[in-house]
């Protein structure tokens, strides 16, 4: 009896470490996915404008000092990442004076509009409002070739 | 003595930390006794340029070009806890003297004293400053600091926080010190004046916009400080703080002087201030570093632009000094001399980067320049004693705007020499050319702009058929707050600049609405802090959607390489000695799906990064991060030959460069600090030195 418990615990062990393994095996999704909704950039804009674009200007296009948010050197500090870093860093340090007072939602709709703005696809899922979720989500500056 | 500062401060919620490990460190600086004055040729950085001329130069000579690439991490530091939350932005130089490296980091500017040889800490301060920081123009941990020193062994730290007070600390335990000022604190705030209802009043201490990122400058015993308001493009306020600069004595704090950037009624230029925009217009202050000649006891200021940068018709008029260098007597403050670069601006072509105060022999005759660089290219170079022009400036007419209220200048000055050392307009060549097909479209899109070939095309309200002014200078072009450099011994300029900074000068229908001069008065051109919105949330009336200028054009730059650039200027003919493209080809270039299949050169990359000059080489960073073949994601330092420009060595960095590079030695061996940081990597100063195994090899002492 012992034994076909133990049995059975270790079968379901490798079970689950397979299917986990399935799963690591997946490819992360990426911005190329469709990981936010047009609606919600369109929630992300009018917040953008309200908080944001007063120094990185329309559309992120670049204000005085600060960078612009669709240009190569912003593509080149994200690509590798995730949008989990993106919204992270803006959670925790924008807007200047007002860090970490915007909710998971404002900047989930910001952080989408940056999509937006950087030529991502929409999609028909919103972007999630947790950091931890959209860590699942690569930030990829080329489209990936087709598998 | 919390509660001493609590007192003196007068400020809620001061908080003042200093916690001093006093570790031994009495190291061997090479040639430098204790009592002397710290200097570049003692193997010390005492400057945030190095020294009060400008020159981010030091004679050291161990890194050289047969060594560059065997530079390795001798330590960091990390900036994260140094503040309420990490930094991403941290753009200080640190200072060396005595074996201790001094610098400010962290998003509350906490000051922090190294061991030179380890990066141990020995001691840090800070101050939490509350609502008035928060709110502060200028944030984050700054440039830098100064140093001051009686010769004697009284050593103090010199800087300002975010809230705009200037504070002095003993360099050997990090303790203010008490003499100086009010408990070692002088509140920048008082003195500070705007435009209300027709006359000139004190602005609030704690909403006041008014700060400094730059370090102040001491030379001799005078610290002289510098003003910065709130920027933007996009600023809606007639009304701002006006521009100052001030004067202390290192000892006690004493007031000296203040020079009005904005001459007020009965001072030279005031009734260049036209209409009687004096009254309430603002800004027009210092923000970037400063120069001195200590011998000729003259101090050069850089002014920046008047409020509302691109719109001038609530300050018509030439308005003085803004966009100018202004010479004053040290001891004084008095004006000896000033040069308007720019009239009536509209581009945000503030006065970037520390003048430039070089000896140069030029036609057989030794001379005293100042050299002035610019973000629109130009090195504007006078004679420092008198303000003459070495080269000739000539009044040039230039386009008219069509802005309703707006009068532009008729003329704008151009330098007849030296050539530009970055693109300041766009010339049909410099349009990108990889293809046929990439080139049509990209003149095709200009056509829909009003493009012209000079840097002084104004702002247009957009129509149907002229979407916007095309401006490559302005902004983030040329030269910005890191500055350029320049060697002591051959008079040569050299600078990392920027140029591929296209942007397009629109003035949106919203926006005129609000900036108008009927608008301002009819809401009785108060100042932002006055606004019922003040630090609840920003309004702005920006567009969004595609930029037209960069339609089909598959993201690429709508210039053709390079990007950014290094230029060497020899300041005995005025003669561009070499320009050579700076940066790795960015990702997004050399992964462009439009461009697979060509042959892409070194394109270099658009950012702004200041540089360190030593005995044989020009070192500086990359601005931007790259993952090309061979290496991982990063970005690389990089060492280029002073005489011919060309490569000679690269290390790599986690991160951009965000603050520019120091070197210094002690113990026989060189380092090299530079801040990184930006994207999702937190910054850090990383301290670069041989291994102890190059060394055993005879080195070249400095000079």
């Amino acid at each position: 009896m012992v034994n076909r418990i133990a049995t059975a615990a270790i079968i379901t062990w490798f079970a689950i470490g397979a299917a986990g393994f399935a799963l690591r095996a997946q490819a992360m999704p990426s911005v190329w996915d469709g990981v936010y909704t047009e609606e919600q950039a369109k929630r992300g804009a009018v917040l953008f404008d309200r908080e944001c674009a007063g120094c990185h200007g329309p559309s992120g296009a670049g204000g005085g000092m600060a960078p612009a948010l669709t240009d190569s050197a912003f593509s080149a500090n994200y690509d590798g990442q995730t949008v989990g870093d993106l919204f992270d860093r803006n959670r925790n340090t924008m807007p200047p004076g007002k860090e970490g007072q915007l909710s998971g939602q404002q900047n989930a709709d910001i952080t989408a509009f940056l999509l937006h703005c950087n030529k991502f696809p929409a999609g028909t899922t919103e972007l999630p409002t947790q950091s931890m979720t959209l860590k699942q989500i690569k930030y990829l500056a080329d489209r990936p070739e087709p598998r | 003595m919390l509660r001493t500062l609590h007192r003196i401060v007068s400020a809620p919620a001061v908080l003042v930390v200093a916690y001093v490990l006093l570790v031994g460190v009495a190291p061997h600086v090479s040639g430098q006794s204790p009592a002397a004055f710290p200097s570049v040729s003692n193997g010390e950085w005492p400057n945030y340029n190095a020294d009060v001329k400008g020159s981010r130069y030091s004679p050291l000579a161990q890194i050289d070009a047969a060594n560059f690439n065997k530079l390795e991490i001798a330590w960091r530091l990390k900036t994260d806890n140094l503040g309420p939350r990490p930094e991403y932005k941290l753009e200080g130089t640190p200072l060396m003297v005595k074996g201790v490296v001094y610098a400010t980091a962290g998003t509350r500017r906490s000051v922090v004293a190294l061991d030179a040889r380890t990066g141990e800490l020995k001691w840090v301060y800070a101050m939490d400053e509350g609502r008035r920081a928060e709110i502060a123009p200028r944030k984050l941990s700054g440039r830098g600091l100064s140093y001051w020193t009686d010769g004697k062994g009284d050593d103090r730290i010199v800087f300002v926080t975010i809230g705009y007070r200037l504070v002095e600390l003993n360099a050997k335990t990090g303790q203010v010190i008490p003499s100086f000022g009010k408990g070692g604190v002088i509140d920048l705030k008082e003195g500070v004046v705007f435009g209300k209802d027709g006359k000139q009043v004190q602005i609030p201490l704690e909403t006041g916009e008014i700060g400094t990122h730059s370090t102040p400058l001491v030379v001799n015993d005078v610290i002289v400080v510098q003003s910065a308001m709130a920027e933007g493009l996009r600023y809606e306020f007639s009304t701002n703080n006006k521009g100052l600069v001030r004067a202390y004595d290192a000892r006690s704090g004493k007031q000296l002087w203040r020079f009005n950037t904005m001459p007020g009624p009965g001072e030279f230029g005031h009734e260049t201030w036209e209409n009687g925009s004096w009254a309430y217009t603002g800004n027009t202050g210092v923000w970037t570093e400063m120069s001195a000649d200590p011998q000729a006891g003259l101090l050069y200021l850089p002014v920046e632009s008047p409020t509302i940068d691109v719109y001038g018709g609530n300050r018509p008029g030439n308005h003085l000094f803004s966009e100018s260098l202004v010479c004053v007597d040290l001891k004084t403050g008095k004006r000896k001399w000033h040069f308007q670069m720019v009239h009536h601006g509209l581009w945000d072509y503030d006065a970037t980067g520390a003048p430039l105060v070089v000896d140069a022999v030029i036609d057989g005759r030794p001379r005293k320049l100042v050299a002035q660089p610019s973000k629109q290219g130009f090195l504007y170079v006078f004679d420092r004693i008198t303000g003459e022009p070495i080269w000739p400036i000539v009044e040039t007419p230039v386009p008219q705007s069509d802005v309703p209220g707006e009068k532009t200048s008729p003329t704008q000055p151009f330098p007849s020499k030296p050539p530009a050392f970055s693109r300041n307009y766009i010339a049909p060549a410099d349009v990108i050319d990889f293809t046929s097909e990439l080139r049509a479209q990209a003149l095709d899109n200009l056509k829909k702009f009003r493009w012209e070939q000079t840097p002084f095309v104004p702002y247009v309200i957009p129509t149907d058929t002229v979407l916007g002014t095309i401006l490559i200078g302005n902004t983030m072009g040329g030269v910005n707050w890191p500055g350029s450099s320049f060697d002591p011994e051959t008079a040569t300029f050299y600078t990392q600049a920027s140029n591929s900074n296209v942007t397009t000068g629109i003035i949106t229908p919203e926006y005129f609405e609000k900036v108008k001069p009927e608008a301002q008065i009819k809401n009785k051109r108060i100042p932002i802090w006055e606004s019922e919105h003040f630090g609840k949330e920003e309004t702005f009336g920006g567009g969004r959607g595609n930029n037209p200028l960069l339609n089909g054009l598959g993201g690429l730059p709508i210039v053709r390489p390079p990007y950014g650039v290094i230029s060497a200027i020899d300041l005995n003919t005025g003669t561009l000695k070499f320009q050579v493209p700076h940066g790795d080809t960015p990702d997004a270039v050399r992964n462009s799906p439009v461009l697979k299949g060509l042959n892409i050169p070194k394109t270099g990359q658009t950012g702004i990064v200041g540089p360190v000059v030593t005995k044989t080489l020009f070192i500086v960073g990359d601005p931007m991060v790259t993952q090309p073949p061979g290496r991982p994601r990063g970005a690389m330092l990089r060492a280029y030959d002073k005489q011919t420009g060309a490569e000679v060595g690269a290390v790599w960095m986690p991160a951009q460069q965000s603050g520019n590079p120091m070197t210094y030695m002690i113990d026989g061996r060189q380092y090299i600090i530079v801040a990184v940081g930006g994207g999702i990597y937190t910054s850090e100063y990383i301290a670069f030195a041989l291994p102890q195994s190059e060394l055993a090899r005879p080195t070249t002492e400095p000079r």
